[in-house]
């Protein structure tokens, strides 16, 4: 089947000399909620804008359901909708006669535009806003409505550039509530985001970017399977010579009074430990489960956190 | 062809420039007014006909030029302008138009605005003035074509503008003076023999000078070479400014 996103040996250089992307593989299947996760000035944008046809790549292609975004801009573009980072609207116009001129410029007859848009702002409740302009708007209400019309024609893939960074809890919740339903529709959706509990939330898949290079890319799961955070601290009275034994086959240390042991899915395990340490005669105190984190993974792979 | 896109894109020009009435259509008519008062009705009495027609009548197929010139340009120069510095022109390069779609509205927009100001000016003159319409065909294409040639002209200018300042310099040291220079106000028969030679190579000079013809049936210049080089200002324009726009420069990164 063919991906809703290819991305092959994707480099891009700024006019000002600087190297953005370095050769970026990617494939997103349809269907897909992908996350592309990595600190400001990563890449992200410009891998989006190359996409979306904001930027003219210095080599490798993308393609578009099959269609590369360069010689067949016309069909790819028609599948994609864009909600960019920044919220800049065209300030001439109320919002519900945007959203109409913004499907009409994608090929939507007005009649089909005018009832989408009802739709559309019905759901993302902006009915009442629909003669307003935007620079009218509150930032949340514009992102709502940013995202409302980059639906307006209908595409079958959704990207959004960093959809949550400066909204509100509530907003943010609803927004992820809202993208979920869209991807179980059946909406493949790509989004960036330098939000670490945002990906592990919503993607199916994530991939890690930085400086111009996917460094790694899987399940959120699975990438965080390979780190060392999952494990258990186990608080006893006292350390013995039976507790140790006890232990045996686990990667595990003692300081302090504290045993961490490093284990995946420590949850799975934690009666049969804490009954090993109990027979061996240990008074457990306390126990506290840790996962690793996507942070986890990032730091791990780059060396520096995501907000660095 | 994106047939849809495309006359939506051009709906958005014309309803912008409509909406923005008080910047885009009264300003050129009030001007009008007052040049057919002050220049017709009051100094002109003393300057007497001029190739058989009177003065006033004589000025007004030049105030509809000038207007015609002045609010193509500003139009697709402004809009597009704007559109980049309020980062708002992305909503439209992601979209399956192509550069040359684009380009195209932008040029249509200034010449629908150039196109409407230029009839309205006529429409005063012919309320205000015993003026009558010698070849009406002949007005129309010639408004559509000096208008088509300054939509390009402002978007040339509205891709390689750096700030507002620079699109209103080109108006200020450039544009202005041409359109005087150009005839508006006078007969080139009417300039010392030197001036009159160096007004031959402003294209300007014919624009004015053909809608005169078509308007009044008198010109300085023959129509027909003025329909030429209002013509090739047009296609010149259109080449340049699209064929930037497409290749993304100063648009796209």
């Amino acid at each position: 089947m063919v991906p809703a996103v290819e991305i092959h040996d994707l480099h891009k250089q700024y006019a000002g000399g600087v190297v953005a992307l370095k050769g970026i593989n990617l494939t997103v299947p349809v269907g897909e909620f992908f996350g592309l996760l990595g600190p400001n000035g990563a890449g992200k944008t410009t891998t989006i804008g190359i996409t979306t046809g904001l930027v003219r790549p210095s080599g490798g292609f993308v393609k578009v359901l099959g269609y590369d975004v360069v010689s067949q801009y016309r069909q790819s573009r028609r599948r994609i909708g864009l909600a960019a980072q920044e919220l800049n609207f065209d300030w001439f116009f109320p919002i519900e006669e945007l959203m109409i001129l913004q499907a009409g410029y994608y090929g939507v007859p007005r009649k089909v535009a005018r009832q989408r848009t009802a739709h559309l702002l019905e759901l993302f409740g902006l009915s009442g806003k629909r003669r307003v302009k935007p620079r009218e708007l509150s930032g949340g209400m514009k992102r709502r409505f940013q995202i409302a019309r980059s639906l307006v024609h209908d595409p079958e893939i959704l990207i959004l550039d960093e959809p949550t960074a400066g909204v509100d809890v509530e907003l943010r919740r609803m927004l992820w509530s809202y993208l979920t339903q869209l991807n179980q529709e059946g909406k493949t959706i790509i989004l960036t985001t330098h939000y670490i509990e945002e990906a592990e939330k919503l993607c199916d898949r994530v991939a890690i970017i930085d400086h111009g290079r996917i460094i790694t890319e899987g399940s959120p799961q699975k990438l965080m399977a390979g780190q060392n955070g999952d494990g258990l601290t186990i608080t006893i009275d006292s350390w013995t010579e039976q507790t140790a034994r006890a232990l045996e086959g686990y990667d595990f240390n003692f300081t302090d009074g504290h045993i961490r042991i490093l284990i995946p899915q420590p949850e799975l395990r934690l009666t049969e430990i804490i009954n090993q340490l109990t027979s061996a005669g240990a008074l457990v105190q306390d126990v506290a489960i840790s996962h690793s984190t996507l942070e986890d993974v990032f730091m791990e792979l780059t060396g520096h956190g995501i907000d660095e | 062809m994106n047939n849809i896109g495309f006359m939506t894109f051009v709906l958005r020009e014309l309803k912008r420039f409509l909406s923005l009435y008080n910047q885009t259509l009264i300003p050129g008519l009030l001007s009008t007014v007052l040049y057919i008062v002050v220049f017709g009705k009051s100094l002109g009495s003393r300057i007497g006909e001029i190739k058989g027609t009177s003065y006033m009548d004589y000025i007004i197929p030049g105030l509809a030029m000038m207007n015609v010139i002045t609010n193509a340009y500003s139009n697709s120069a402004s809009s597009l302008f704007q559109a980049k510095m309020m980062n708002f022109l992305d909503d439209i390069l992601i979209t399956p138009l192509s550069g040359l779609e684009v380009s195209l509205g932008y040029i249509m927009g200034g010449a629908l605005r150039g196109f409407i100001n230029g009839v309205l000016v006529l429409i005063i003159g012919l309320l205000l003035t015993d003026m009558t319409l010698a070849h009406p065909v002949l007005i129309l294409v010639f408004l559509a074509v000096v208008g088509w040639a300054f939509g390009g002209a402002g978007l040339l200018v509205g891709i390689i503008a750096k700030s507002f300042e620079n699109i209103q310099v080109l108006v200020n040291f450039f544009l202005t003076p041409l359109v005087f220079l150009g005839g508006v106000f006078y007969s080139i028969d009417m300039l010392p023999p030197i001036w009159r030679s160096i007004s031959l190579f402003n294209p300007l000079y014919y624009m004015i000078n053909g809608l005169r013809y078509a308007v009044l049936g008198v010109s300085d210049s023959s129509p027909w070479w003025s329909l030429f080089v209002s013509v090739c200002a047009a296609i010149l324009f259109t080449l340049i400014s699209a064929t930037l726009f497409t290749r993304g420069f100063r648009i796209k990164n």
